[in-house]
């Protein structure tokens, strides 16, 4: 076999040495599926959070609802303040509306800011050693209000915040999944997500817009 | 856009957000995928998959010459990969990242059969007394043994570069090699090739 022939073989190697057939995607997909997505936390929008864990849920919102109920009787306290007491006791129907409104918005403005104080107190990209178990415990407990507000009406009616709380749902799994020792990658990967999402400007703003609507 | 040995550039933003039929198609780079899928996001896997999967698959192929073997390394090498996404630190390129694993996979798996096949040889061998004379082989059928014949490094420098098409750069950093190990492996290969072949009368 002289130099040009031997050229040729190696030039025709892509077609002669065991070309390949059509990869089968789907099949493979499958098996990688099943044995990849079985983790605990997951992020699965077929079905609404408060289907998936009806416990978490159920506490969640009691955790929200002594909060409205917490801050109702300030507010009616203040309210009745500066107006007659008979005023105060017929007060009509939208007078509650409006009030769970108000309620509504001052704990998701609450939320909001407590989300953006533990995004803004995480450990830098480089630092070394074990994080804080405090971080990914009150992410977990911040990921449920999270999935419920994102299941809840108001974000239905609210883009801008649904998009906002499913960029927040996956920064916090990863937080919550920080425990031990090796957490530099992770913390980079979550840097860069709230970087890339721009979560903690954009938290900001929705606490901003939430209070000069009060 | 990928580059001629289609290895998926890092700096192309790839499809996302859910279209039609269920997967990503707006624009969301690999970084963020790689994070959805740490965070549970099956659709962020299968993008990630479908982007890499074929040449993973190919490469597998490739190396090991059997569609069963090839399905499993592949499917291997994803389940592993996205086990450990959350340790892959971004140092190098993911692709560069997912070929180390399935260039490992496949490795392990060859030398555990060379080892079984050298066994069953000795056992064979020592059974056959009479052996009846083989059609004279053709170009191609040279060229496999040819191929088979190489050191694991030769032959896997070659198929990357020479058959799948992977720069010196890439198979530095999937073999883990100094570019110039790389460039003399293949060069080699290519020699003991060309010997090998040498006899072959068409």
């Amino acid at each position: 076999m002289d130099d040009d022939r031997f050229e040729d073989v190696l030039r025709d190697l892509p077609r002669s040495y065991n070309p390949p057939p059509d990869a089968p995607l789907d099949e493979m997909w499958t098996v990688v599926e099943d044995a990849h997505f079985n983790a605990p936390i997951s992020i699965d929008r077929s079905r609404p959070f408060a289907t998936r864990a009806p416990w978490l849920a159920a506490a969640a919102t009691l955790v929200i609802g002594i909060g409205i109920g917490r801050y109702l009787p300030s507010r009616a306290t203040a309210a009745t303040g500066s107006q007659p007491t008979v005023a105060a006791s017929v007060a009509p129907p939208t007078a509650d509306t409006s009030a769970v409104a108000d309620a509504y918005r001052d704990q998701t403005n609450h939320y909001l800011g407590q989300a953006a104080a533990l995004l803004i107190s995480l450990p830098a990209r480089d630092a070394k050693g074990k994080t804080d178990s405090t971080f990914a415990s009150k992410a977990s407990d911040l990921l449920v209000t999270t999935r419920l507000l994102i299941d809840s009406p108001a974000a239905a009616q609210d883009v801008k915040l649904r998009s906002l709380l499913e960029d927040l749902e996956l920064v916090l799994v990863q937080i919550a999944r920080l425990r031990g020792e090796k957490t530099k990658g992770d913390l980079d990967l979550i840097h860069q997500a709230v970087e890339q999402g721009d979560v903690i400007s954009r938290l900001n703003s929705a606490v901003a817009t939430t209070q000069s609507s009060e | 856009m990928q580059p001629p040995n289609g290895f998926p550039d890092p700096r192309v933003e790839l499809f996302s957000n859910h279209g039609r039929d269920g997967r990503y198609n707006n624009r969301v780079n690999e970084s963020q995928l790689i994070a959805r899928v740490i965070a549970g996001d099956r659709l962020a896997g299968r993008t990630l998959y479908d982007t890499h999967a074929p040449r993973v698959y190919s490469l597998a192929y490739r190396l090991s010459g059997d569609a069963d073997k090839a399905r499993e390394f592949t499917q291997d090498t994803f389940i592993r990969a996205f086990a450990r996404l959350s340790q892959f630190r971004g140092d190098a390129a993911f692709s560069t990242w997912l070929h180390r694993i399935v260039v490992t996979i496949v490795s392990n798996a060859r030398r555990s059969e060379i080892r079984t096949s050298r066994e069953v040889a000795l056992d064979e061998a020592s059974s056959i007394e009479v052996s009846t004379p083989e059609a004279e082989p053709d170009l191609k059928e040279c060229i496999a043994k040819a191929v088979e014949n190489l050191s694991e490094a030769y032959r896997m420098t070659l198929i990357m570069h020479d058959i799948e098409g992977y720069t010196h750069a890439e198979i530095a950093g999937i073999l883990g090699v100094p570019e110039g190990t790389c460039k003399s492996r293949l060069s080699a290969a290519r020699a003991q090739l060309r010997q090998d072949l040498a006899a072959f009368k068409e």
